[in-house]
């Protein structure tokens, strides 16, 4: 497969390409899009809850029935458009969906995968380029079908991204379009995880050893075999729920369900149980999915810029293999307050605290690698060095929800959504940004502005914590989870304080990624030029040219040491790189 | 400035560790993740299969819980015997091509296709039959002129007893009143299936007076709680079995897309890479005699337990 | 066991959980409680660890980094450490409460028993009335206004059955019997002062139970519930579940605001009734209008967050009098309005 690059017409080379850095930048592009949207729309949620039932300012007329309802003003006379529950409940299914599905993921693992995994490995390109243009053009067909159920009549799914049947099976026509957008982005992912696993495995460098790779390829590799295995369910169920509501089955309906008066009249005999045991088998591995690429990306980072090997390198990589094998028996944590006896529970229970030892392990190590370090704070490591405390935060707070007992009260309440943002928002996204900063150089040959990224970092850390610290004591006074709203419960209006609090951090957090939006357009065309290793690293994707051609290095890379060799005693340099590239004459 | 390679390794010769070229590697790892979509459906059908009431397994009204009190058995046993050729010829196939022998080696490939699209065939007349096959529900025994025409039968079940109301038969004719609706429905029910002294059923047919046929009856929306075909929605049974053997038909129609293309233009890539192609049918053969194994579970499962 | 956190008083929120009001709910906030400490510890430990490091260990003028790794079994003793706590948490502080809380259920003829069924948006109650045994229902029977459970008009052990909407009523100090279920979709019956929880899924009636604390009482806790707010710091929404324990009057002697009165159903009418409340006075006294509430916790449909029940719990004299004057009623629920 030897294209040659600068023979290709603008299509083949920009919108159909089949070389995986160009892809890498549509999916890093693509997802951004898609986080901007589901982050819109949770600022629309969130002053709904601060001020409720009060008119949207500014795009509320924008936003369309059944999202908003035209409400006039007794007083004034004015029209303000105010948020209904259906519109609500819309956007918090979706921004779930978009924020999982087509933004971090695509990010973490087609962004990123795609554009560093091949040159890590020392390879020319993804080990099926083809296939991995066809992923690439699933997902974004995929979508825009999921967005467009915002058009249709009824708005968009709004039975949480969860979509439990029977509420799913009955919902509007978007539930439909969400089902069969799911179908189409599981596709996509199965694409990419082969193509991801088979390039690891098989077209690594002479000398590149499994145990000489980097530890963001092993998570890559790790996270590949979760989504291969574990999507598929998830696309049977979707399958099944997409019956249920078309062609009249009952897979998930007990029968004799009474709806708005009105007795169903199917054939019943089957469980609303069986979605959330299939649901739940994919979404669980999927939050390590969503986890894994980040740890990989601030390992390197770490690495990097603590100028020293990671610390306990072998105990990262056993604790992700071990990882990604316990996240498929620990499904039915979500599950404890169905009815579940004492029996399953138990299992459920013990392995979820089995679980937490390799996140555990992972973290220290990360940490400990801080240990006769010489740190640079680069604008990479600063989003590093906050990833830390901030996943370990969202990590304790796993164990009150992990463990039956103390999930009683917290189940289903604001705890739990502070919880799992803590580990992607200012856990996963934060170790995106670190990314976006630290391989920005070697996909354009250009620095972002360190300034500007600093403002981002120290405006995004204080305002983050802003919206998501209330959460825990929300979640303690028992404020519930997708509530149009919380104030109509009395525990709720006794707390209202702390909403109004995390939608103001919500604003500054927004206001704070305006310098980043900027930073990363003007660089591409203004940032300061650099070469091919301007960090001073050591892995493969640094021997080759800022950017790299087609086919990635201009002589074939042969790899004679691990990935972490900093400061090696006797070297000249405090980086030794395990393929230098050729002298320049 | 240049790469110095842009050739993908591996690609035709395999790697030493794993001992396949890409393709092949690539296509089993396909196949895992293949292996977890039907194993979540088998699962959903063991779960729906435990957790269904008394009596409506595979079909309200039905004798014993087994599938082949609505499948037709040997139907679906000549399909098993087409779809094993069909592997046994891809795997010519690849063996012809493999020794050089094209128009051998595309030979059986078009063979393939054939039993494929055999096994299709008998698919459609299995699903024809079901979608005309109709069931009635009915909340109480339905009289007619002090005649019951409707069947009962009843089951032990954890609290007691379960008696169910139905009729199973065909359609003949629909009348409908002037604004469209449907006024009644001209029905020839089905003998009442005997009961084959299983254990699941007591035996004891309450309220039941027929054993043949009734003549053709004359069924108004009021008269029953539900009627549905034999198609998805007729039963548990029914949506995972259509879900199950639609989905596995589905992943033949798609093989059947690839064997056409390789069919309609392997010519061209024989003549540049001949191992490339068969490596091609290789990876085709893999997919296939997985497709083909899917079904081996399928049939036990569905129509035979 | 009396730990930081715990909330064993009747105090509004302390330490931001609800009043606990069942005999097993302290078992539950002392484990979260134990468990918080446990995460501060370690949060706290690495946090220091991390900004130790990052300050001793910064890139400066003559500093270089170590190549080898640190050497030291802290790290060692520490993960196994952590690891024999959580076991600790599992299986000594989780599972036997679970268990109890899943497995013994009291027995049938020492418990109160209550039927709670969630539908689009409310929930039905059925109590099998003074001979203690429910009616039979069927869902030809269902009537939204008088019959919402579906009860069997010839069933002869139906005919002392009480249905409330909205209303569960409970003797304090006796094991209650909760069979929760579904009409449509599944809710989650939820008491979050009484902590518990149980999903509703339609086809299924899974049983929970729970004892209210002897004083915990509707009256006493509303009593002990009564808190003081400066009038120029609050809006309708923290108040809107609140009544005024006593008459305010402005200078006229006109009455602004009742004794059992709210501010308003509506935030316009609420905050012009704040308005006229700050020049008469600078707090209001005021308590919790139904402080035991019923939510449901499993999203539902557009109204999920208005689907609320009260608790009303009686000592037995009360008790014994709510129930001999029950008939089936609509409670007004107050929406709040928009």
């Amino acid at each position: 497969m030897s294209d040659h690059s600068h023979d290709l017409p603008f299509w083949k080379k920009y919108i159909f390409s089949v070389d995986h850095k160009m892809i890498g930048i549509q999916y890093t592009v693509t997802a951004l899009v898609f986080l901007a949207i589901g982050f819109g729309m949770m600022l629309v949620m969130r002053y709904q809850l601060a001020y409720p039932n009060q008119p949207i300012p500014v795009i509320g007329q924008f936003l369309g029935e059944p999202i908003v309802a035209a409400v006039e003003n007794p007083d004034t006379g004015e029209t303000g458009y105010v948020l209904t529950g259906d519109g609500y409940n819309s956007f918090g299914a979706m921004h779930g969906t978009i924020m999982v599905f087509l933004a971090i993921v695509p990010l973490a693992v087609g962004g990123f995968g795609n554009f560093v995994l091949p040159l890590q490995c020392g390879a020319p390109d993804m080990a099926f380029p083809r296939l991995n243009m066809a992923s690439y053009w699933t997902y974004l067909p995929g979508g825009i079908l999921m967005m467009f159920g915002f058009f249709v009549k009824g708005g968009a799914a709004n039975s949480g991204w969860t979509s439990y049947p029977p509420l799913a099976t009955i919902a509007t026509t978007g539930q439909t379009i969400w089902l069969l957008g799911m179908v189409i982005l599981i596709t996509s992912s199965l694409l990419g995880s082969v193509n991801f696993i088979v390039t690891v495995v098989q077209l690594r460098a002479k000398g590149l050893s499994f145990f000489r790779l980097p530890f963001f390829a092993w998570a890559q590799l790790v996270t590949a075999f979760l989504l291969l295995l574990a999507f598929p369910p998830l696309e049977a169920a979707g399958v099944l729920q997409l019956m249920d509501r078309v062609a009249g089955t009952s897979f998930f309906d007990p029968g004799g369900l009474i709806v708005s008066g009105v007795e169903q009249n199917t054939a019943g005999g089957g469980s609303p149980l069986l979605w959330q045991h299939l649901f739940w088998f994919l979404a669980h591995p999927e939050v390590y999915v969503l986890i894994l690429p980040g740890l990989g990306i601030i390992s390197e980072v770490i690495a990097n810029n603590t100028r020293k090997p990671l610390w306990g390198y072998k105990s990262l990589v056993y604790s992700a293999i071990f990882l990604g094998f316990m996240s498929f028996i620990v499904w039915a944590h979500h599950m404890f307050m169905t009815g579940m006896g004492t029996t399953l529970s138990t299992f459920f229970q013990a392995t979820t605290m089995i679980i937490s030892v390799p996140s555990v392990i992972i973290l220290t190590c990360l940490i400990i690698s801080l240990w006769g370090a010489s740190i640079r704070f680069t604008v990479p490591m600063l989003f590093a060095l906050a990833f830390l405390p901030m996943f370990g935060i969202g990590g304790l707070t796993g164990l009150p929800l992990g463990l039956t007992a103390s999930d009683i009260h917290l189940h289903d309440t604001y705890y739990v959504i502070g919880h799992f943002h803590y580990v992607v928002a200012p856990g996963t996204i934060f170790a995106m940004f670190a990314g976006i900063y630290y391989w920005f150089p070697k996909a354009t040959g250009r620095k972002m502005n360190e300034w500007l990224g600093r403002i981002h970092f120290a405006g995004s850390f204080v305002f983050i914590n802003a919206v998501f610290m209330p959460f825990f004591f929300m979640g303690m006074a028992s404020v519930l989870r997708r509530q149009f709203d919380q104030t109509e419960t009395l525990h709720g209006a006794a707390v209202q304080g702390l909403s109004v609090m995390s939608t103001w951090g919500a604003f500054g957090l927004a206001a704070f990624q305006l310098p980043f939006v900027f930073n990363f357009f003007w660089s591409i065309f203004a940032g300061e030029r650099v070469g091919a290793n301007p960090w001073h690293a050591t892995t493969l994707e640094w021997s080759a040219p800022s950017p790299p051609p087609h086919g990635n290095f201009l002589s074939e890379p042969v790899v004679a040491c691990g990935p972490y060799e900093y400061s090696v005693p006797g070297e000249a340099e405090d980086y030794t790189m395990q393929s230098p590239p050729p002298a320049t004459a | 400035m240049s790469a110095a390679a842009t050739e993908i390794p591996y690609d035709m010769e395999p790697h030493p560790l794993t001992r396949m070229y890409n393709g092949k590697f690539g296509i089993w790892l396909f196949l895992a993740s293949e292996i977890m979509l039907f194993g979540a459906l088998f699962s959903s059908y063991v779960l729906l299969r435990v957790g269904a009431p008394e009596g409506t397994w595979p079909i309200i009204g039905a004798p014993t819980v087994l599938g082949h009190e609505i499948l037709n058995v040997p139907l679906a046993a000549l399909n098993t015997v087409i779809l094993i050729s069909s592997s046994v010829t891809m795997l010519m196939s690849w063996y012809y091509l493999k020794e050089n022998k094209f128009s051998r080696g595309q030979f059986f490939l078009l063979m393939t296709v054939l039993l494929s699209c055999g096994f299709l065939v008998v698919k459609y007349f299995e699903y024809n039959s079901k979608l005309h096959h109709y069931l009635v529900e009915f909340d109480a025994p339905l009289v007619v002129d002090g005649e019951q025409v409707s069947y009962s039968r009843t089951y032990p079940t954890a609290e007691g007893e379960r008696t169910v109301h139905y009729l199973h038969g065909h359609i003949t004719e629909t009348v409908k009143d002037e604004d469209g609706y449907v006024e009644y429905y001209k029905f020839a029910a089905d003998a009442r299936k005997p009961d084959h002294g299983h254990a699941h059923d007591d035996g004891a047919d309450h309220g039941d007076s027929h054993a043949g046929a009734h003549p053709e009856i004359e069924l108004r929306p009021s008269d029953y709680r539900r009627m549905s075909n034999w198609g998805p929605a007729g039963s548990t049974f029914t949506g995972i079995y259509f879900t199950l053997t639609g989905l596995h038909g589905l992943h033949i129609v798609g093989g059947v897309v690839v064997m056409v293309y390789f069919l309609l233009t392997g010519g061209s890539m024989w003549k540049k890479l001949p191992d490339k192609y068969a490596n091609r049918i290789e990876c085709t053969g893999l997919y296939w005699h997985f497709v083909d194994l899917v079904w081996i579970f399928l049939f036990p499962v569905l129509y035979l337990l | 066991m009396q730990l930081l956190g715990q909330a064993t008083d009747i105090a509004p929120y302390a330490n931001w959980m609800p009043p606990m009001l069942s005999e097993h709910g302290g078992q539950i906030d002392n484990l979260i409680s134990v468990l918080h400490i446990f995460m501060a510890i370690l949060f706290v430990a690495w946090g220091a660890f991390l900004t130790y490091t990052v300050i001793r260990f910064r890139a400066r003028a003559g500093h270089k980094a170590d190549y080898h790794p640190v050497k030291g079994k802290a790290s060692k003793y520490a993960e196994i450490g952590i690891g024999l706590f959580e076991v600790f948490l599992l299986l000594g502080l989780s599972m036997p409460v679970w268990a109890a809380y899943k497995n013994n259920p009291p027995k049938a003829d020492d418990r109160v028993e209550v039927r709670a069924i969630g539908e689009q948006f409310q929930w039905n109650f059925h109590y099998p009335g003074p001979d203690g045994v429910f009616g039979r229902t069927n869902a030809k029977f269902i009537d939204a206004a008088s019959n919402t459970v579906g009860l069997d008009p010839d069933d002869p052990a139906g005919k002392d059955d009480i249905q409330t909407i909205g209303e569960m009523h409970i003797p304090v100090g006796k094991p209650i019997y909760v069979r929760v279920s579904s009409k449509d979709v599944i809710h989650s019956f939820a008491i979050p002062t009484m902590r518990v929880k149980q999903d509703c899924i339609p086809g299924m009636e899974i049983p929970i139970w729970f004892t209210a604390k002897e004083d915990a009482t509707t009256e006493r806790v509303k009593r002990e519930m009564i808190q003081e707010f400066p009038v120029a710091d609050v809006d309708w929404y923290r108040l809107r579940h609140h009544v005024a324990v006593q008459d305010y009057q402005d200078e006229s002697g006109q009455v602004i605001l009742k004794e059992g009165e709210g501010i308003g159903l509506s935030r316009e009418a609420g905050e012009k009734k704040l308005k006229t409340l700050r020049d008469v006075t600078d707090t209001i006294k005021m308590q919790p209008r139904n402080p035991l509430e019923i939510i449901c916790a499993q999203l539902c449909g557009n109204s999920h967050f208005k689907m609320k029940a009260q608790v009303f719990t009686y000592d037995a004299a009360g008790y014994q009098e709510w129930m001999d004057n029950a008939v089936p009623k609509e409670v007004e629920i107050d929406f709040g309005g928009f």
